[in-house]
Formats: C-alpha cells, structure tokens, sequence
C-alpha cells in the first residue's frame, strides 16, 4: 500500500500540491481549509502566544496522525519572519505528545530534498505530473479571479461558491494535461452561466495581507464570500502562479506583480522589504489606490511580525491617496459574527462615499 | 547596570577617553581636530536618540559618536509609566510593548530636537538576522508617530558590510571630513566595546552562591520599566542576578537566525547548573521571537537541569503577580537546594 503523505493548506491551491504529492507515489491527506476540529486540537497543543497559521498547521498534522497518515509536508521558508521555525517547532512539538509521524520540509533544503529521497519517484512521470500541478495553478487562478467576478454580481446567492466548489472537485480528479487544459478552456464559460445582475456596479476591494489568512477560509472566516455576498468584488492578491512566477523568476500568470516592480512602487513609503508580505501589501495598496479600487481589507494574524509592523505605513497610505484601509486581525477567538459586522459597517460606509462621488473610486465614476 | 552609566550616552567623564587612535595622538587632540573638521561647514544639531531598541543594542555608541562629530546628542529620559502613556493612544495597538515605549520615547523627544535617529537594523550579527519590525521601523515611524519630524536614518546591515563602515556616510552626512568621520567612527565604536565589555565583566563576575540569569533583549533586559521590577525584587529577595549581554559577536551560526536568540542558545547550551540556580526569561507581551523561542528554550533548560521560569511584561504594571511569581520561583529553589544538602 502507497503510504499517505499530509500536506499543508493553502486554500483552493491544495488541489494542486496534491497533485504534485500524488506524482511523488504518495496518497496525499489534504482539505482545502482547516476544519473546526483540527483547529481545536492545534489550539490546544500549540504555545499560547504563536500565531493562527502556525495553530491551524499543528491542528491539521495532528489530525492526520490521529488518521493514521505516516507522513506530513511542511513549508520551509528562508525569510525573516518566525515561519522559518515552524517545521522544527511543530516536529518537536508532535515529538513531544508521542506521534509517530514523520515530518518532511519543502524546498530550500538542497539540491534533492529530503522529501523526494524518501519516495525517490521515476523521474519522467514525476516531471510530467509536477507539469500538471502548474496547468492546475494556472487553472485554480482562473476559478479564483472568476468567482470573485460572478460572486459579487449572481442573482440567485450562493451559486458561484457552490460552482466553484464543484470545479476544485473535478479538477482533483484530473490526471493529465490535456484534460487540465480543457477543463481550464470551459471554466470561463460555465461561470458566465451564472445568471448575473448586469447593472449592478459592486465595490471593488483589494485584500491583502498574511498568505494563509488570504487562502484558508476557516482562518478568515471565510471573508471572501461575505464581502462577495454583500455585493464587493473582492480582488485576492495571493494567487499562487504569480507568486510562484515572483519566487523562481518564471513567469506563470500574471507578470506585473514582481517583487522588483512592487519594491519600486512602495518605495516612497516603504525602502525594505521587510519579510513575507509586507511590501506586496503596501505596493498593492498603493497600485489600487491609483487604479480606482473602492478599499482594502488587510488582513492578518494577531501578533503578525511583518505585518503588523507596517499597519502606520497602510494608515499613512490611505490617508494620502484617499483610499479606506480595513485592518483586520485574527486569533483563535475572533467570531464569524464579529467579523461580519464590522465588514458590514466598512462596506456600508464605502457605499455611501460612493454616492457621494468621495475617493478617487467616487471621482472616476463622475 | 548599563542604564546607570552616562545619562546621555557615554562618554562624560575624562577617563572615557582613553582610546589612541596613532600613539602621538592624546585624544582630546583627536577630538579637537574631529570638531574642527566638522565646524567647518555645518552647525550644531540636536540629535534625538530614544532610549529603546538600538540604543541598548549598541550601548553608548550614538551619543558618543554625534557627540564626536560635533552635534548635541539628546537621549531620552529612562522609561516609565508617563512614557508609556505618551505613546499608548498613538501607537499601533498590536505592536509588542518594547514598540510601543519605543514610540513614547519618541513622542518625548518630538518637539525637543532637531532630527531623530531612527535607523533600519537588518542584522547586528554577520550572518545573522534581527527582528522583521526593525526592517520597516523609520518608514513606520515616518508615516506614524513622527509625521513631521525629520529623520536621521541608515541602513545598519552587519552581513553585508561591517558596521564602522556603515557608519562613516552616516558621519559624513552630519558634515564631518573623511579623516575626521574615519576618527570619530573608531573612537565611538572602541567607547562602546569597551563598555560591553566591563558590564560583561560585571554581570558574569563570579559568585559565592549560585546565580540566577536573566534572559530577554538587550532593549528590555535594560529596559526601566520591563526589567526593574524583577531586578529589584530578585535583588530584594537577597539572590545574585546575571542579566544576559550581548557582547561577544564572534557566535557560530545555526539554525537560529536571529542573532539574539542564537547568544542565548549558546549560552544555555553551556549552561552549569553549578554555576546557575535557575533561569528567568523575560519576555513582552505580542513579541514574536519570544513566542517561537521560549519554548525551546524552556526545553533545553530541562535538559540542563536548570530551573526555567517565563515572565511576561505587558502594559499594565500590576506588580503583585509579579512579586509572587518570582518569590514562589526563588523559595522552591532554596528548598530543592535544602532537600539536596540533606
């Protein structure tokens, strides 16, 4: 029997790093959001102070020990922030309670990772199927971009998540190229099947902030479909082709967003780039306020050493170019009902600046 | 204690001079010559240095050297609780509290100098790293608590280039000549090794009883308002304290980056429960590092077998759950040390 391997959430992009896992001879143990119940085991496991993602990943591990899975994939990261030591933290941690299961690093670890001399998968298939895993990014930032569209504008509530829940299932299933490729081809069609107000002119709002709060929605509280379900078209600016496309210098997608086109962007307000997403959120904010985007939620956890450290930079922003920034914050207590009320009240205030013609979105449309 | 000597920074009394840069040269003629170069073409200015972050990270070394360079360093007052207040309304409400008395001492300092001195701290430590914060630290300033003010700032990047070159633009850009920068940086920064070095001496003198060591960030284990209740207490309880220094650059990188957090890790790799009745991490409420680093820490204090305690230090100074702690962590160490003499 092929043994399982658990891998780290990130969101609809799962689909893909399954993929990928399932070319290395493994049976991957994935979901596309930390449920309730891993995020209770990993609340409860984890150091009270460290933050939501680093909970959510021990959570989810844990779950798969308890399922029996023999191996767990977690990112490595080389950057400044605290991520760099959650592989070893979460081995020592899961050593410490007794569990059996085997922890991997990803990337950045040398030449052939530790990972793939493990499973030491036939090369050529291994390369065809990693091949596939990039068509299917492709193919999930399109599902992305096109639900944030339809979301915000469907008739009937709910039909764009449910299509695009539909969509991550059958391309799980999807095994070669071809058939991703097409599939990629009819995705821009079937939503557009979607019945959709065409006079309604929703908000356009920039989210940015922490990758795994942007990706998992039991993280934040699945902030994309309450904005989209209350008429905003949210634009996520972790999409994961062109930020694998930013790390190794291909392109993959979208060419604009270059970590060297950002830093040059942010300059005026930002000279450094800090760690993990802290420039792209001050770029952004900065390109969308040029572009005429109604506002920008920023979202984070608790305590988020990067990010939080560049809320003044973002307050500044906003203030400068006219642009409302939602800073939002999130720990293991933050409600669902907390967090819609406080978006409601945002979007109520942007609805009325638009009416009133404020802002630099107010003053495009007069 | 570090926060007791030089009020402004270093530098005060005649024997702090004592540094030859050529065996002809007395210092005072080095220092008269290094004013005379920088008269030349600028004027006085007040330089403000708030007392947090890089000032306890590099003890004395920027009053000294904008002393040197012919300008009036202006450090602020030690921290306390009218520092705190001054920022806590102003300041990010996420931000860690070594951040935010960072922003009362510049709120201090706001309207009493010329320029604030705010550099970009990437790394202390070849080959090692500081804490993210650092990195955004004079544009966030810049865009929040200090609108207006103008910014003195350099980028202090130890892995790429060694802080005494990084210093002499800075030198230059105060107005002084080459040779005179050249001088000045030299001068500073043999002021400032020296004084690390004497407290590394004071702190890790040996003891008759054995010691309790103090672990946190050089900005708050010097810290008035974060260190001082403890210190005080531990000191009241009649027990010898070792605060951690920082002073010995030449560490062996490892899987720690930051390069605090490595100077502790080697400290404790070695640490003898002979020498050492138990250690006490003082941490600050929201620091990131800490969160990752204490539990490692307090894992391999267990195999040491040396006691380990974590205090936390928020905003709200209530001293009696202090007291407490450190007085049920001290009593329980006299009597496992009672029980082990039986």
């Amino acid at each position: 029997m092929t043994e399982r391997l658990a891998i780290p959430n990130l969101g609809n992009y799962t689909v893909a790093l399954a993929a990928m896992v399932t070319a290395m001879g493994a049976k991957p143990w994935w979901s596309t959001y930390t449920n309730d119940h891993a995020m209770a085991l990993g609340v409860a496991a984890a150091p009270e102070s460290l933050c939501l993602p680093f909970k959510a990943h021990l959570g989810h591990f844990i779950e798969a020990d308890d399922a029996g899975v023999e191996n767990a994939m977690m990112v490595n990261s080389i950057g400044t922030c605290r991520l760099r030591y959650y592989r070893g933290m979460i081995e020592e941690i899961l050593k410490d309670m007794g569990r059996s299961i085997r922890m991997f690093g990803l990337g950045f670890d040398g030449f052939k990772p530790p990972l793939i001399r493990y499973f030491d998968p036939p090369l050529i298939p291994f390369l065809r199927t990693i091949h596939m895993a990039f068509e299917k990014i492709k193919t999930i930032d399109t599902i992305e971009l096109a639900t944030a569209h339809t979301r915000a504008r469907e008739i009937k509530t709910g039909e764009t998540t449910l299509l695009m829940e539909r969509c991550l299932r059958e391309l799980a299933e999807l095994d070669t190229r071809k058939a991703v490729r097409r599939f990629h081809q009819q995705v821009s069609g079937r939503f557009s099947a979607i019945a959709i107000d065409e006079d309604r002119d929703p908000l356009r709002i920039g989210l940015i902030g922490e990758v795994s709060l942007l990706r998992d929605r039991q993280l934040n509280q699945n902030i994309e479909q309450i904005l989209g379900h209350k008429g905003a078209q949210i634009k996520n600016f972790f999409l994961l082709g062109a930020e694998i496309g930013n790390i190794f210098g291909f392109s993959l997608g979208n060419k604009k967003n270059t970590r060297k086109r950002l830093a040059k962007v942010a300059r005026p307000y930002l000279n450094c780039t800090v760690g993990a997403h802290a420039l792209e959120s001050v770029a952004h904010t900065m390109i969308c306020a040029r572009s005429g985007f109604d506002a920008m939620v920023h979202v984070c956890p608790t305590g988020c050493m990067p990010e939080i450290s560049i809320r003044p930079i973002l307050n500044r922003i906003s203030e400068d170019m006219d642009i409302p920034v939602l800073p939002l914050s999130f720990d293991e207590h933050t409600s669902a009902l907390g967090v819609v009320t406080r978006v409601e009240a945002f979007l109520d205030i942007l609805w009325s600046r638009r009416q009133k013609g404020l802002g630099p979105a107010g003053q495009r449309r007069n | 204690m570090p926060n007791h000597m030089g009020e402004t920074g270093g530098l005060t009394g005649p024997n702090a001079f004592g540094i030859l840069i050529n065996s002809s040269d007395t210092p005072e003629s080095l220092i008269q010559r290094a004013r005379q170069c920088v008269r030349k073409g600028s004027e006085q200015l007040k330089i403000g240095i708030p007392r947090a972050f890089y000032f306890h990270s590099y003890p004395g070394l920027w009053g000294a050297l904008f002393r040197l360079l012919g300008h009036q360093p202006v450090v602020s007052p030690r921290s306390s609780r009218t520092i705190l207040d001054l920022a806590s309304a102003r300041t990010e409400t996420e931000n860690c509290l070594p951040q935010k008395l960072f922003d009362g001492h510049l709120l201090f300092l706001l309207d009493r100098v010329d320029a604030l001195f705010v550099p970009r701290v990437l790394s202390i430590v070849k080959g090692h790293l500081c804490c993210p914060r650092f990195g955004a630290l004079p544009d966030a300033t810049r865009a929040g608590i200090a609108r207006d003010a103008n910014l003195l700032t350099i980028e202090i990047n130890a892995t790429k280039e060694p802080l005494a070159k990084t210093l002499i633009p800075l030198a230059r850009q105060l107005g002084a000549g080459r040779r005179a920068a050249k001088q000045a940086v030299a001068q500073a920064l043999a002021a400032m090794a020296i004084r690390q070095l004497k407290e590394a001496l004071r702190q890790q003198a040996p003891h008759s009883s054995r010691k309790f060591l103090l672990l946190g960030h050089p900005y708050t284990l010097n810290d008035r308002f974060i260190a001082d209740p403890v210190v005080c207490k531990l000191e009241q309880l009649g027990v010898p304290v070792e605060r951690m220094t920082f002073e010995d650059h030449e560490i062996e990188p490892g899987l720690i980056m930051w390069c605090i957090f490595n100077k502790m890790y080697r400290k404790l790799e070695h640490l003898d429960m002979h020498t050492y009745a138990g250690v006490i991490q003082l941490s600050t409420f929201n620091c990131g590092a800490d969160s990752m680093m204490t539990e490692r820490f307090r894992r391999m204090c267990r195999h040491r077998g040396v006691p380990y305690m974590l205090l936390m230090v928020d905003e709200h100074c209530g001293k009696a759950g202090l007291d407490t702690r450190i007085e049920a962590f001290v009593d329980s160490l006299s009597w496992q040390r009672s029980e082990m003499a039986r």
